[in-house]
């Protein structure tokens, strides 16, 4: 018998379609799953525990002049705040169009350009920018010092803005002769602004350290034609310092803050800006014997109604990366690392249980053993420094046990991978 | 600021960690599924003429037949479906279950070594639970995902002898290697709330058997063989330390070919595998039975095709696989068909067969085809 061509052909065919389609191996047989395939790793094991040994409030010491941005608020009796903006380095000639540089001899429409971030203003009223001559030779980083400058003898200008002049860029008109003078005598000009007006406001400006400096323009010439001079801020002091001589080129005084908390209290946020430190003593089965997928720092929030208590303030835990050594709770949490891109919303005037993931700690406290990396972590404020708002929590010493930081940890055991 | 005083709030949801003994197949269960060590000549026969081929890896005698050195390789993908009464999966598994190579050593004696799939463990199933993660509402569902990948492998080196076309013997070395690979994840679907998990291991096993053979041909129309393996220690290690050891199964056939009808050849075979010697090797006591394999199967040389002569090859098998299912036998019946086409002035061959593989348990049913390419080449 002979075949018929076609046979052999179709057959070669389908085996070559069935083995080249057999070569992308597919071992999913999940669809027979649950029945063919109950659970492996058995059921996660949920504590809670009171593993807190320290937890306190602490300054963030990331400096004066440090902040992304510039706090002006005038709150009544809750909160004050200026900003200082120094311009130590003033042009002394120009150069007319079409003529040879000369001696500056006149400053026309001399203005201070500042960039607001319009979703920080507070109080729909109108408000009054104050400027003061705040320059002194006393100690830099004295606050107390600038604050008494702001006084009548030292007062530059004054311009009043209502709520729809406060657009993203603003330019606050200053005396020109004040910075004639300042150009002349060879001086430094320091500008303190202070808010005023009959009702609350609060605006925040972009900083040197934001990105967006402030910037002062004025005209050497009444010639409006001619194009204006450009000054950036910056700070000759303090001498050989120059970290800390940047830092200030602007900066924010508080000249009234809300109360501190209580003792009893942890706070985050506010004005200074502040964090807290918690460090815990975890067993070691847990981290050490097992596989962490969730844990859960469980706080009691204490209402703050003394700011915008319904605006909202996001937090982020973050890992400390101090060793033993650091001993001091305050150094050690600025010795900081990030463990998620996830923050935590709250309101300042909301309080009961608030929860605050950290999982991702684990995975780096697994690698480290505890008398090399303390199981610490910081609570800060994403917005630090700049925004007054401070949410508060109850600590490990407060009255009530069922208020104290707690820990709950969910965890699985390792399976035993090997014979079926 | 305060001392440690640790207050257990806490829930110890239910116990430690319970290990699943069904592996998403019923025929992936404890160690894994046996390929039966057939060339694809003699699963087109349904393992039939397994115990007078030279090729597949069952008895040392049968090497004395191959006449002139030859090397073979053979493919066999199966593609299985898997059904049980919450759902059914279709998986693909890429196996290359036998490579063999045949040397002949003078008038009398043939070498013979060859490596097959013992035990083929490759799975992977993925599992979707709901688990309490923090507070007792706190549920989410976790995704367990379980891959295993290997095998134990049989080389097995043999010497056959024989003098005539009556009477022939072999005799063979077995090691049994191989290694599982064991990855193991939960899956958590928030990854800023939770961490997964992942674990991987590794199983290398090492065991040693003999095996004996002999083939009888008292006329041109009859012949029998008689094979038996014996198994030695089989181990089970994790990295450095030993996890489990058996006995590698003890293995015994028969078999009866009849050649009477000119061009055809009528082969049937019977076998016993002591695969519960394995039992030991099981860390959640899945059971392992004993159990009979035997085909019958005809071959015969049919149409011409580009002027050669294809042979053709039916058969049909059962048997018991090693591992049971919750405690009960797993069946396999398998209806086989095949062809053989020599190639290049024979001395090359390809050997195709297709088996339709069923198998049962409890309301469980898995259907499968496992198709085998084999190409053998005598240099």
């Amino acid at each position: 018998m002979k075949l018929s061509p076609y046979l052999p052909r179709l057959l070669l065919t389908a085996a070559l379609f069935a083995s080249v389609s057999s070569c992308s191996e597919n071992l999913d047989s999940s669809g027979a799953c649950p029945i063919l395939c109950p659970p492996i790793g058995g059921d996660v094991q949920n504590i809670t525990i009171d593993a807190v040994v320290i937890d306190t409030t602490v300054q963030s010491l990331s400096g004066l002049g440090t902040e992304a941005g510039l706090l002006l608020a005038n709150r009544g009796d809750t909160l004050d705040t200026r900003v200082i903006l120094r311009f130590d380095s003033l042009p002394e000639k120009f150069t007319p169009t079409g003529d040879t540089s000369r001696a500056i001899a006149t400053v026309d429409s001399a203005y201070i350009l500042v960039k607001l971030d319009t979703l920080s203003i507070v109080g729909p009223g109108p408000v009054t920018i104050e400027a003061y001559d705040v320059d002194t030779t006393a100690n830099d980083t004295s606050t107390a010092a600038v604050l008494a400058l702001f006084r009548p003898d030292r007062f530059i200008s004054s311009q009043s803005f209502d709520r729809t002049q406060l657009t993203d860029s603003l330019k606050y008109f200053i005396s020109n002769s004040v910075v004639l003078s300042k150009i002349q005598n060879r001086q430094p000009l320091r500008v303190g602004l202070r808010a005023t007006g009959p009702s609350s406001s609060q605006m925040r400006f972009f900083s040197t350290e934001g990105g967006v400096a402030p910037l002062m323009f004025f005209r050497a010439t009444p010639d409006t034609t001619t194009k204006p001079l450009t000054v950036t801020p910056f700070s000759k002091t303090p001498v050989g310092q120059s970290i800390l001589a940047s830092n200030l080129t602007d900066y924010t005084v508080i000249a009234k803050a809300p109360p501190a908390a209580s003792a009893t209290t942890l706070s985050v946020g506010g004005l200074p800006a502040r964090r807290v430190y918690f460090r815990f003593d975890i067993p070691s089965r847990i981290i050490d014997s097992s596989t962490v997928v969730r844990a859960t720092l469980l706080l009691n929030q204490i209402a703050n109604p003394a700011l915008d208590a319904t605006d909202t303030v996001r937090i982020v835990p973050q890992v400390v990366l101090a060793g033993k050594v650091v001993t001091d709770p305050v150094k050690a949490s600025q010795i900081i690392a990030g463990i998620s891109a996830d923050t935590l919303s709250l309101h300042p005037g909301d309080s009961g249980l608030t929860n605050v993931e950290l999982a991702r700690a684990f995975g780096l406290w697994r690698t480290q053993q505890a008398d090399t990396l303390p199981r610490a972590i910081v609570l800060k404020s994403v917005t630090e420094g700049i925004t007054p708002l401070e949410l508060r929590f109850s600590s490990s010493e407060d009255a009530v046990v069922a208020l104290r930081p707690r820990l709950r940890i969910s965890y699985t055991s390792k399976v035993p991978l090997g014979l079926p | 600021m305060r001392a440690r005083s640790i207050a257990l709030a806490a829930v110890f949801a239910s116990s430690f960690v319970s290990r699943g003994e069904a592996q998403g197949a019923l025929s992936l269960e404890g160690l894994g599924y046996p390929t039966g060590q057939f060339s694809a000549r003699a699963e087109g026969v349904g393992g039939a003429a397994a115990d007078f081929d030279a090729l597949s890896l069952v008895t040392p005698a049968s090497l004395a037949g191959v006449g002139s050195p030859a090397l073979f390789l053979q493919y066999s993908p199966e593609f299985r479906r898997v059904t049980t009464p919450s759902g059914s999966a279709k998986t693909t598994t890429a196996r290359f279950p036998l490579v063999a190579g045949v040397l002949p050593m003078g008038q009398d004696w043939t070498l013979g070594l060859s490596s097959s799939t013992f035990l083929d463990r490759s799975l992977e199933t993925s599992l979707r639970r709901q688990a309490v993660v923090g507070t007792p509402t706190d549920t989410v569902t976790l995704t367990e995902r379980n891959r295993i990948l290997g095998a134990i492998n049989d080389v097995r080196l043999a010497l056959a002898w024989s003098t005539n076309p009556v009477f022939r013997i072999g005799i063979g070395g077995h090691v049994f290697s191989g290694s599982n690979r064991i990855n193991f994840s939960q899956l958590f679907p928030d990854s800023s709330k939770y961490i997964s998990t992942a674990q991987s291991g590794r199983i290398s096993y090492a065991g040693f058997a003999a095996s004996v053979g002999i083939e009888i041909h008292p006329s041109r129309v009859i012949g029998f063989a008689l094979s038996g393996r014996k198994g030695g220690d089989l181990r089970a290690e994790s990295g450095d330390t030993a996890i489990g050891s058996g006995r590698i199964p003890d293995h015994y056939s028969a078999s009866v070919v009849f050649d009477g009808i000119p061009g055809v050849s009528i082969s049937a075979r019977t076998a016993h595998d002591a695969w519960s010697s394995l039992g030991s090797l099981s860390a959640t006591s899945v059971k392992a039975f004993d159990g009979w394999d035997t085909g019958v199967g005809i071959e015969a040389s049919g149409p011409r095709f580009l002027s050669r002569i294809v042979t053709v090859r039916g058969g049909a098998r059962f048997r018991t696989l090693p591992f049971g299912y919750n405690g009960e036998k797993v069946s396999e019946t398998s209806a086989a068909a095949g062809l053989g086409v020599p190639l290049t002035r024979e001395r090359a061959s390809f050997d195709f067969s297709i088996q339709r593989a069923s198998r049962s348990a409890a309301d469980i049913k898995e259907r499968g085809f496992i198709l085998s390419f084999g190409l053998r080449v005598s240099p």
